[in-house]
């Protein structure tokens, strides 16, 4: 056959060829040797848009240099080799490239030449564009399987396992291979095998689900036997009218755990919220401790929590609050000895018990109880601030309690224990404010408190009440309108230099009285507030009443004179007595005696004899009442006082002289011990009369009471230690006892009669001359008055 | 009521003691010194009128205090206090406690002899009407019972026959009883038996 011959039949004769070319999805064509087209189908002509004969072109006038030149190149290997030809190309068609497998092929004549080339193009781009994708998505696939961390496990419909990723194995800890052909059972903990191979079948028998297919939780079982948590998602595929079905499985013990500890984590936030939120309430503390119980209740599944605290002496764990299954706060554990029971044992220990056995605990004395409630565990926690244990949070659960709830309960006993620590000061402060406020409301003292510049902020109801003032009245300057017109000036002066220099105020000014509209004597004081650097920031004042004390301190002070001048006067009233008596004795002898005379003279009966008798008497008498006067007449004479330079023991004899009656009448004995020739005393006379009477009369009373043994009464003077003149009076009377030290004090007495105001003057006379008075226990008994006087410089010793 | 009266005094001044027996002496009174209380008080009562002249200052007890220590014993002497100088208050509180009279030393001689004379006079009085009385007590304790009773409801005012009701008795029978005890108590009317009854109600009274 020629190329004519092939012409022709291609042309016009085989119908049935050329039906099949025309209507093949392939480019088909046929090139003389020369590689002219002799015939290309109508695919050809439609791919590169060729309208018109194809007969007799060439490649250089249908493509480009560059395409027809390979064309043309592999023509000539087709004509040199005699081969089929066949390879891919890549052909820029009108739509795009496209790739495409081509094949040319000789055409033999009879003769064996080839006489034309054939050629079919089979356009690939559509599968191999698919082939590319299914390729990439495979490797993708596989790459995603094997390196998956999940497990991906393929099974047959019969349950055994027909694939198993690196994950699957890694994760049940089996080998590679030793899954294959395994029943998935064996990765199933024993009580979901059956579940599993009963819902397996039942669905492949109904195509009804047993399980969410899509991220079910279920347990699973490794090798070594440990079982865990996994998450499984799978789907089937039918191959070869088998279905496969594969199965996603992850290990979610971490994410479980993760999980567990987020939970754990949010009921520790949970009892740590509440508890807080409990302490921030203003409610009593048992309150407060109930709404805490209840949150461990709540949050952490206890069957029931109590919470005691310690009482004031730490001897007693008083329970406060109760909540679950008993909310009762009486009963047996409602008081628990400290170092008693479980719970004082916490206390004392200062250690929490737990116990997740409490059926073996010894410390769960109750055991038939617990076993009858189910209780399996027992938290029981310190309540401590510090080193000190304020009390105990402890809670009953019918589960096991968890690391994590130890957790919760030990943070939530801190916040408990800090909370009731933290209430406790605010009671304390709370009740401090109020006891503080109530005292300074009721104090029966006016008070005040100033600003940094001096304006009142503040004054108690005692100045409202005492000035009639108003609060708002008062307050800044408004004070001044109580100060007396003549005062408010340098009292308001001495405030504000108070203020600027910070120094303590005190003025006494007159202040009006509401309640009689007087103006009285008051005295405000005030101290400034410093903070830490020492700045002023606050005054805080009082004001006194002073008016009643003031006048009660005048009146007392002209008592005390009007009391010295009449003890001065008393003691010449009883010297003038005494006095009187002494002269009167021989007055009164006399004046009977001459009146007896006169009366016989009368009746003419007086006798010589009788007359000479008395008049004799009248003699003596008229003696010793002049001896008397002479001797009192120092002591009458020198009544102004004044001093003058004096013998001590001179005074000391005069006294005894004027005392003589008093010391005869009461039997008492003196003894003088009178140092010769001492130095003089620059003194008034009288003043040391007084004294000295003071003292022996003292004396002499003191020994009234004493029957059973010489009364006796010892005078000295001599010069002591320091070169004073000391005087000393000794009784045997009652002692000074315990009150020795209360003598000299005013109106101190232990005569029935006394005024308590004699040695109180003496020493304060004494004490006017420069020397001192005291007193000291005689031994066995009685009492020494001491007296001292400075020598007078005029003095020759 | 016959032997002579006694003036008693005490002094501690041995010359005042003197001077006043001497002026006492004077009016013829009989004097008995002592110079002390203690002396005084241990002395047997006397059965004579007397008076005591009392120095109010003594050594150890004083005269106030032996006015006192008498009264407690119920010896009734009348006291005249001599003192020093002039004591309001003590001389008040000596004559509420019945002293005589309180004279201030030196004393006017006729004052305290009219003083003397009052106290002895008052003391003789005292005495007979404890007299007095001592007698009608025996007369009064001599009657029968039965006569005191009728006397005594005389006196009340009662009639015979009204006491002869009131007894039960024939109002003869108190007429008796009533002639038996005037006799007895040697009343010479009616109102003389009223004086002596009513001189038995007052306190039976101790001679000293």
């Amino acid at each position: 056959m020629n190329v004519n011959k092939l012409e022709t039949r291609l042309q016009e004769g085989d119908g049935l060829l050329q039906a099949f070319f025309e209507n093949s999805p392939n480019l088909i064509f046929v090139k003389d040797r020369q590689s002219r087209y002799l015939y290309a189908n109508k695919q050809f002509k439609n791919a590169f848009h060729i309208s018109g004969e194809i007969r007799g072109k060439t490649d250089d006038e249908l493509f480009s240099a560059e395409q027809s030149a390979a064309f043309l190149a592999v023509d000539r290997q087709v004509l040199q080799t005699g081969l089929l030809m066949k390879f891919e190309d890549v052909v820029l068609y009108e739509d795009g490239v496209h790739t495409r497998i081509v094949q040319k092929f000789p055409l033999f004549n009879a003769e064996g030449e080839i006489y034309a080339i054939g050629g079919a193009v089979t356009d690939i781009t559509d599968r191999k564009r698919e082939e590319s994708a299914l390729r990439y998505s495979e490797e993708n696939y596989r790459l995603v399987v094997e390196t998956a961390p999940d497990a991906v496990i393929s099974i047959d419909e019969g349950g055994a396992i027909l694939f198993a990723n690196p994950a699957a194995v890694r994760i049940f800890g089996y080998d590679p291979t030793e899954l294959i052909g395994k029943p998935l059972t064996v990765l199933m903990p024993e009580f979901l095998r059956k579940l599993h191979e009963e819902g397996f079948s039942r669905y492949l028998a109904t195509g009804q689900r047993h399980i969410n297919w899509q991220g079910t939780e279920l347990t699973a079982l490794r090798k070594n036997g440990q079982e865990f948590p996994v998450e499984i998602s799978f789907g089937e595929l039918s191959r070869d009218g088998h279905k496969v079905f594969t199965g996603f499985i992850r290990d979610i013990s971490e994410r479980k755990q993760v999980e567990e500890m987020r939970a754990a984590h949010a009921r520790q936030i949970a009892v740590r919220a509440d508890v807080s939120m409990a302490f921030g309430k203003e409610e009593s503390l048992k309150t407060i401790l109930g709404e805490c119980s209840e949150a461990i209740v709540r949050h952490l599944d206890a069957a029931f929590a109590r919470i005691w605290t310690l009482n004031d002496d730490g001897t007693m764990l008083d329970l406060q609050a109760s909540a679950g299954m008993y909310t009762h706060l009486d009963g047996s554990h409602s008081h628990i000895p400290m170092g008693q029971f479980k719970i004082g044992m916490i206390a004392q220990e200062r250690k929490p018990h737990l116990t997740n056995d409490v059926l073996n605990d010894p410390r769960i004395s109750d055991r038939a109880w617990a076993e009858k409630e189910g209780m399996a565990s027992f938290a029981g926690y310190p309540l401590s601030v510090g080193d000190r244990t304020i009390g105990v949070l402890a809670m009953f659960s019918r589960k096991p309690v968890t690391p994590e709830t130890t957790e919760t309960l030990a943070s939530g006993a801190d916040l408990i224990a800090q909370g009731i620590e933290r209430k406790h000061a605010e009671d304390r402060l709370r009740d401090s404010e109020r006891s503080l406020r109530q005292l300074t409301e009721t104090i029966p003292q006016m008070l005040w408190s100033a600003e940094v510049d001096g304006a009142i902020d503040y004054c108690n109801q005692r100045v409202l009440d005492y000035t009639g003032l108003s609060a708002e009245q008062v307050r800044g300057a408004g004070w001044m309108k109580s100060v007396h017109p003549d005062d408010i000036g340098k009292m308001e002066q001495a405030w504000k230099a108070a203020v600027s220099t910070g120094m303590p105020f005190q003025y006494e000014f007159r202040g009006r009285r509401a309640a009689d509209n007087a103006y009285r004597w008051c005295i405000s004081s005030a101290l400034p507030l410093r903070n830490q650097e020492g700045r002023v920031i606050k005054w805080f004042g009082t004001v006194v009443d002073l008016h009643d004390w003031k006048e009660a301190l005048q009146a007392l002070q002209m008592t005390q004179t009007e009391l010295a001048r009449v003890s001065r006067v008393t003691t010449m009233g009883e010297l003038a007595a005494s006095i009187a008596h002494e002269v009167n004795q021989p007055l009164t002898a006399v004046t009977n005696n001459s009146s007896a005379c006169l009366r016989l003279l009368a009746a003419g009966n007086l006798q010589a004899e009788v007359l000479r008798r008395a008049l004799e008497e009248i003699v003596a008498d008229g003696n010793r009442a002049s001896a008397v006067v002479a001797r009192i007449r120092g002591f009458i004479k020198k009544e102004p006082a004044e001093k003058n330079e004096l013998d001590i023991n001179e005074v000391i004899q005069e006294v005894l002289v004027l005392a003589g009656r008093e010391l005869v009448e009461n039997r008492v004995l003196i003894e003088c011990q009178l140092t010769k020739a001492l130095p003089l005393v620059l003194a008034d006379r009288v003043q040391l009369q007084q004294v000295l009477l003071n003292l022996i009369m003292n004396g002499v009373e003191a020994m009234i009471a004493v029957k059973d043994q010489p009364r006796s009464l010892w005078v000295e003077s001599r010069v002591d230690g320091s070169g004073d003149i000391l005087v000393a009076v000794r009784d045997t009377g009652t002692g000074l006892s315990s009150e020795a030290h209360r003598v000299f004090t005013p109106f101190f007495t232990t005569k029935a009669n006394g005024m308590g105001m004699g040695l109180s003057i003496s020493r304060s006379l004494v004490e006017n001359h420069g020397g001192r008075l005291w007193a000291t226990p005689n031994s066995p008994n009685g009492a020494v008055f001491s007296f001292t006087l400075p020598v007078s410089s005029g003095s020759p010793a | 009521m016959t032997s002579d009266p006694i003036v008693f005094v005490v002094d501690d001044d041995a010359s005042v003691r003197s001077s006043l027996k001497f002026l006492l002496s004077t009016v013829g009174l009989q004097v008995e010194s002592f110079d002390s209380a203690d002396t005084f008080l241990r002395k047997k009562p006397a059965g004579v009128p007397s008076c005591l002249v009392l120095d109010v200052r003594l050594p150890g007890l004083s005269g106030i205090d032996i006015q006192r220590e008498l009264a407690a014993r119920n010896i009734r002497i009348p006291i005249i206090f001599l003192t020093g100088h002039g004591d309001i208050p003590m001389s008040v509180r000596a004559m509420k406690a019945g002293a005589v009279e309180f004279l201030t030393k030196p004393v006017r001689d006729q004052d305290l002899l009219d003083a003397v004379r009052i106290a002895l006079e008052q003391d003789r009085a005292r005495r007979e009407q404890e007299k007095e009385v001592t007698d009608l007590q025996l007369r009064f304790d001599s009657l029968t019972s039965r006569e005191q009773q009728v006397i005594s409801m005389l006196v009340s005012g009662m009639l015979n026959k009204q006491i002869a009701a009131e007894l039960g008795t024939a109002e003869s029978t108190v007429k008796v009883q009533r002639s038996r005890a005037m006799e007895k108590m040697q009343a010479q009317s009616l109102v003389d038996l009223a004086r002596m009854i009513e001189k038995l109600k007052s306190p039976s009274q101790r001679a000293s």
